[in-house]
């Protein structure tokens, strides 16, 4: 294996890197992929609490609470870590007790609701949004490990227990040499490396490796189940190093695909096509030419990418409603999942 | 008698008095003594002390050691809460205990939340006894044997050849019980003298005249783990197995100071006396 004909830049020691370009235009907040994981990853042992992926609503809080100010990643010129904090198991959310046995076998005439102590859990602020009616919106964003060029998870662990394996570059915890300290924890900006409470070890997101490379029943190779049990299909998934592939096209050549919160530094290998709305309304109902989602705030999500990203999907879509040929719309539409998942590329 | 002579002998018998008093004022082992970093064992053939509350425990002498921060990489490295630890050392035929006793106002026995940790305590020790090791998990070349117990009553025993290095052996030959009273944590650790057959990797705690220990404790309450911990620096134990120890140094020290003041009167004498020859002549 060589990267010698690509100049894109990943990591130190990797062979390929792992991508994934989420289309959020698309996602429409169903939470299959977060099911997916949870069914496969993630249903119990410890694992109660965690969603290695999650769909939050933004503007919002997102999933733990707070996130996006806990700390972690790296200074700006990338050479010392930023401070982070554990969340907290409330932060995080707790399950919630509800009255079931009230109502199903004391014939209580109460709602079915939670007993007490429903302050908060992932989702609490769903399709809460920002802006006032009739500009209001709101948008989803489904998250999971970044799968970074320069994990700050990984220089974290005073025992090298996260890595970023050679092959492909998917981060992982090393279960053996993990002992629980949770520099990790607090050391992902993303809060994307989780605490199992009964193992006493951190975990995260493996990118579904066993699928990616065929340990399946079936012997063939699958994306991540996030990806591939999404009912709008809206993940591209294979290498940032693939040219001919479509992540390459959107990430480098299009420059439409952005990491989210560049601004820590860490170099996410998850990708977002950023949500595109219509124009505010007067209220009379008239359509103005003013951006629903402030400009503002998809910068700080997304970087000062954004404005060109969005003025290259507006001028793209110009082009395929008035018939011409659009390589980057037949990208972000097209539903030939050979194409939207380049898994075997660099296979022997 | 000349006044010479007289003189002599006074200054014979004084100089021989001297001898003997800084013999015996060197020799003399008290514990108040004893260098800063030796901690005493205590030789108990019948010995069963493996309770932190054995009631024989009350009869063993014990070491104050300070604890500071450990240099580390990690956040807050330099936070740490407990300041000294109180060591016991007894060897029994065939075992040997170790007990620890340090304030923590806070009980930190769970770790099963996302931002809890636990109250901790660890013993180190060269695995290869003639050579000391760098103090920080010992080194690549230099190889220390931990002995780590943790607040929810876990023991493990450890390997590490430098900071981060840290593997538990699959099959711990170490015990370790504790209490927790009146705001003060107390472990005993104990394990047989021996490594063991085949166990290149532990302490033979029988095969040196003296083992170098440190200690390191965690406040699980105050976010410390990993290298945020509160360390001491390179003890030791006085293993010397001689039958007798400072009694026969003593023995040997009066018999030469004895025989400092033998000679140094027998030359006066010798000295005077071909004096007063020459005189009478």
């Amino acid at each position: 294996m060589s990267t010698q004909d690509t100049n894109i830049n990943v990591a130190e020691g990797i062979d390929h890197q792992v991508a994934m370009v989420m289309d959020l235009n698309k996602c429409i907040g169903c939470q299959t992929c977060t099911i997916a994981c949870k069914d496969l990853w993630t249903e119990g042992g410890g694992r109660e609490y965690m969603y290695w992926n999650n769909v939050e609503t933004k503007p919002g809080e997102g999933y733990p609470r707070g996130w996006e100010e806990s700390g972690g990643g790296w200074t700006d010129d990338g050479s010392e870590r930023v401070p982070g904090e554990i969340p907290s198991r409330e932060e995080y959310g707790r399950p919630w007790e509800f009255n079931h046995s009230e109502i199903m076998y004391e014939g209580s005439d109460e709602p079915l609701r939670p007993r007490d102590g429903a302050e908060w859990g992932p989702n609490w602020d769903e399709d809460q949004g920002g802006g006032e009616y009739p500009n209001s919106y709101y948008f989803y964003l489904p998250r999971i490990c970044n799968h970074c060029t320069h994990p700050s998870c990984v220089e974290a662990c005073p025992r090298q227990a996260l890595y970023k394996r050679e092959e492909d570059g998917i981060v992982l915890v090393d279960q053996e040499r993990c002992r629980g300290y949770r520099y990790c924890v607090e050391g992902c900006p993303y809060k994307k490396v989780y605490y199992n409470t009964v193992s006493k070890k951190s975990e995260k997101c493996i990118f579904c490796y066993p699928r990616l490379e065929g340990e399946g029943p079936d012997g063939e190779t699958y994306a991540p189940a996030c990806a591939e049990e999404c009912p709008p299909q809206l993940r591209l998934v294979g290498f940032l190093d693939d040219e001919d592939g479509p992540i390459h096209k959107l990430v480098e050549e299009y420059e439409v695909a952005l990491p989210l919160h560049p601004e820590f530094r860490t170099q996410p290998n998850v990708y977002y096509i950023p949500p595109y709305a219509p124009g505010q309304h007067t209220e009379d109902g008239e359509t103005v030419d003013v951006d629903r989602i402030p400009r503002q705030y998809l910068r700080e999500l997304f970087g000062d990418g954004v404005d060109e990203a969005l003025d290259t999907i507006e001028r793209e879509r110009q082009r395929a409603r008035r018939g011409d040929e659009s390589e980057l719309m037949e990208l972000l539409q097209h539903k030939n999942p050979a194409k939207q998942y380049r898994l075997g590329v660099f296979d022997d | 008698m000349t006044e010479e002579r007289t003189r002599a002998l006074a200054t014979a018998v004084i100089v021989g008095a001297l001898v003997l008093s800084s013999t015996v004022a060197l020799t003399s082992p008290t514990v108040d003594a004893r260098p800063a970093h030796e901690i005493p064992v205590t030789e108990r053939p019948d010995a069963a002390l493996g309770s932190p509350t054995a009631a024989g425990w009350s009869s063993v002498p014990a070491s104050d050691v300070p604890l500071s921060s450990a240099p580390s990489s990690v956040p807050n490295a330099d936070d740490t809460s407990i300041e000294q630890v109180h060591v016991q050392a007894v060897r029994s035929d065939g075992e040997f205990y170790l007990r620890l006793q340090w304030e923590d106002p806070t009980q930190n026995v769970s770790a099963a939340s996302t931002r809890t940790f636990l109250d901790a305590a660890a013993v180190q020790f060269p695995v290869d006894t003639s050579s000391r090791p760098p103090i920080a998990m010992g080194g690549q070349d230099n190889r220390v044997n931990v002995w780590y117990w943790s607040g929810d009553g876990g023991t493990q025993e450890l390997l590490a050849g430098g900071a981060g290095t840290t593997t538990s052996f699959p099959s711990p030959v170490v015990d370790a019980t504790a209490t927790y009273r009146d705001g003060t944590w107390t472990v005993v650790y104990s394990r047989e003298l021996g490594a063991g057959e085949g166990s290149d990797d532990r302490t033979d705690l029988d095969s040196a005249d003296s083992l170098d220990v440190a200690f390191g404790v965690w406040n699980g309450a105050n976010g410390e783990r990993a290298g945020r911990k509160a360390v001491s620096e390179w003890h030791y134990f006085p293993l010397d197995t001689s039958p007798q120890g400072p009694p026969y140094q003593t023995l040997l020290w009066t018999i030469a100071g004895l025989a400092i003041v033998a000679v140094v009167g027998v030359t006066a004498f010798g000295v005077l006396r071909t004096r007063s020859d020459e005189g009478e002549r």
